[in-house]
């Protein structure tokens, strides 16, 4: 399967028109309930963020971490950028939508995780909140969802079940990481960095589409689901 | 040594945690070197006890001079009011002379010691008794007061012996009233350093340089922080209305609240002609430091609502409010502490 790349000289300008003159036909369509889902908070938002805006790096990805307590983000990145076969750029926030004057600076990000501490109803609904502010574009295996703290008592199996509802509505990955210790943040960024290197296009042969086909998280109904109680 | 000096001594001796003995008795100072080192600490507290009431048999040590400071129990402050034309020029000795001689005129049988510590706070230590029973030292009233400054803490004091103690103190202070200051906390320090406004200050700035001791500069260049300028402004806001730095350890902050109940579909509880109370409390090892926090991470909004700011602001943590005052500074009545 060849891919066309535009010719060398003038990356930059036809790079943008190609963009444009893809989307409808080449690019594959986000389905219409993601589209709808974003679609009502692009129009009140200020500037939503975009996949495809900026140009790639050479050898490098970039990773968005949302987390709105702040606390699990900054030791996953910590980790993440101690990768050596190619260079991960983590950019940190505790909410969407990114503040413009980063407008300039800020580099294509290629993944965006939500993390989402299940013992918080907060953490969730700052996370819901979130979601709405990227551009439906990104939800074609460029999101996935990192949930903490899913086995301890004090989250209830409710919330557990929304943000399973939620990542499967949007067709969007989701982890479970144990944040607590070395070993738990280690694996944690394992599988983080399998996902971002698809997304950032840096396992040939694989696309991001194609990964959260295989990844993506399925709402199970009651029915199917097995009772503890 | 009479039986009830030494039963004073067993028990207070019974009331001091073992692991804290040893220094509790350096700080007595009573002892001599070899008394003191001739004491076997691995002993059980009884044969310390009677070894102790051997020595002190042999030193006839007086027991009214016992400074044993047990930090047990909450502290209250007090602020004195309206003061005369000399109240600032009340020295030490002339405190002391009339505080001893005005209590003594208003209890018959009182033990009182006063002493002054090296950080300018006199320290008096009270023994209450009456016209029929002698001065009790196992429950004694403490108070501390810096002299110079119309703040006074008081702690162990029951509401019998509050309005003597209250009467002396004003008289000896030269001040006319005194009031409570709505501030009570277990660690004297903490109750002090928060009303005399002795921790770190965060002042207002319109170009707030960025502390350099940050660890921005441990953190990697691949990691960035999108939303850092929004953070720093929480954080300044949070440390403008707490403070900065270390802050004094409150234990609790109660709010009474004295309002209308309000719902239209419940007609028996809005007829009601009394206020409809509520009460809420916060407690915490640190509150303040915890204030900050929520502050600063985002969870309460900033800037800072005044009800929370003005804990370090008027220095107290009990409030009344009402529906008619302007807010926590509006009073009705005597709270009780």
């Amino acid at each position: 399967m060849t891919s066309r790349l535009p010719p060398r000289g003038n990356v930059t300008t036809s790079y943008a028109h190609s963009e444009k003159k893809r989307d409808g036909s080449t690019v594959p369509a986000t389905s219409p309930s993601v589209r709808a889902r974003v679609r009502g908070a692009e129009r009140s938002s200020m500037a939503p963020l975009r996949p495809l805006s900026r140009l790639p790096g050479l050898n490098s990805a970039n990773v968005l971490l949302v987390e709105s307590e702040e606390q699990f983000q900054q030791r996953l990145a910590d980790r993440l950028v101690e990768e050596t076969t190619f260079t991960v750029n983590v950019r940190l926030a505790k909410s969407l939508p990114l503040p413009v004057e980063n407008e300039e600076s800020r580099p294509r990000i290629d993944l965006v995780v939500f993390i989402i501490n299940l013992t918080s109803e907060l953490s969730l609904q700052s996370a819901e909140a979130s979601v709405k502010c990227l551009d439906h574009r990104y939800f074609l295996g460029k999101v996935s969802f990192m949930v903490t703290n899913a086995r301890n008592v004090a989250a209830p199996g409710e919330r557990l079940d929304a943000v399973r509802k939620l990542a499967a509505s949007l067709h969007c990955a989701l982890l479970f990481a144990e944040d607590q210790t070395p070993d738990g943040v280690t694996n944690a960024t394992e599988r983080l960095l399998t996902i971002l290197k698809v997304a950032a296009g840096l396992v040939p042969m694989t696309t991001a589409l194609y990964l959260s086909n295989l990844t993506r998280g399925t709402a199970l109904r009651d029915i199917d689901q097995p009772s503890f109680d | 040594m009479d039986d009830s000096a030494k039963r004073l001594l067993q028990r207070l001796m019974r009331r001091i945690p073992t692991p804290t003995l040893r220094s509790a008795l350096e700080k007595w100072g009573r002892l001599t070197t070899e008394q003191q080192k001739s004491m076997d600490f691995t002993q059980s507290k009884w044969a310390l006890t009677e070894r102790l009431l051997g020595i002190c048999e042999v030193n006839s040590a007086i027991f009214s001079e016992i400074q044993i400071n047990v930090n047990q129990g909450m502290w209250y402050a007090f602020q004195l009011m309206d003061p005369e034309d000399d109240a600032k020029s009340v020295d030490l000795t002339q405190f002391k002379e009339q505080f001893k001689s005005h209590l003594r005129e208003l209890v018959r049988n009182v033990s009182i010691k006063m002493k002054k510590h090296t950080d300018e706070a006199v320290w008096i230590r009270i023994a209450w008794g009456d016209t029929f029973s002698r001065p009790n030292h196992l429950k004694p009233t403490y108070i501390v007061h810096y002299l110079q400054t119309p703040y006074v803490f008081v702690t162990s004091i029951t509401s019998k012996q509050k309005p003597l103690l209250s009467q002396a103190l004003v008289l000896s202070t030269r001040y006319q009233a005194i009031k409570d200051a709505n501030l009570s906390g277990r660690k004297l320090t903490a109750i002090r350093d928060l009303l005399m406004k002795k921790y770190q200050q965060v002042f207002p700035t319109k170009y707030p340089i960025p502390p350099p001791e940050n660890n921005q500069t441990i953190s990697n260049q691949h990691i960035e922080k999108e939303q850092a300028e929004l953070a720093a402004n929480r954080l300044q806001m949070a440390c403008e209305a707490f403070g900065g730095g270390m802050l004094p350890q409150l234990q609790s902050a109660v709010y009474k609240l004295e309002t209308k109940f309000r719902d239209h579909s419940n007609k028996t509880m809005t007829e009601r002609e009394e206020p409809f109370r509520c009460v809420v409390k916060f407690t915490s090892t640190n509150l303040l430091e915890s204030f900050r926090h929520c502050a600063s991470s985002g969870i309460a909004s900033t800037p800072v609502t005044p009800l929370l700011s003005c804990i370090p602001l008027k220095g107290r943590n009990y409030f009344l409010i009402t529906d008619n005052g302007p807010g926590p500074s509006s009073q009705r009545g005597q709270p009780q502490v």
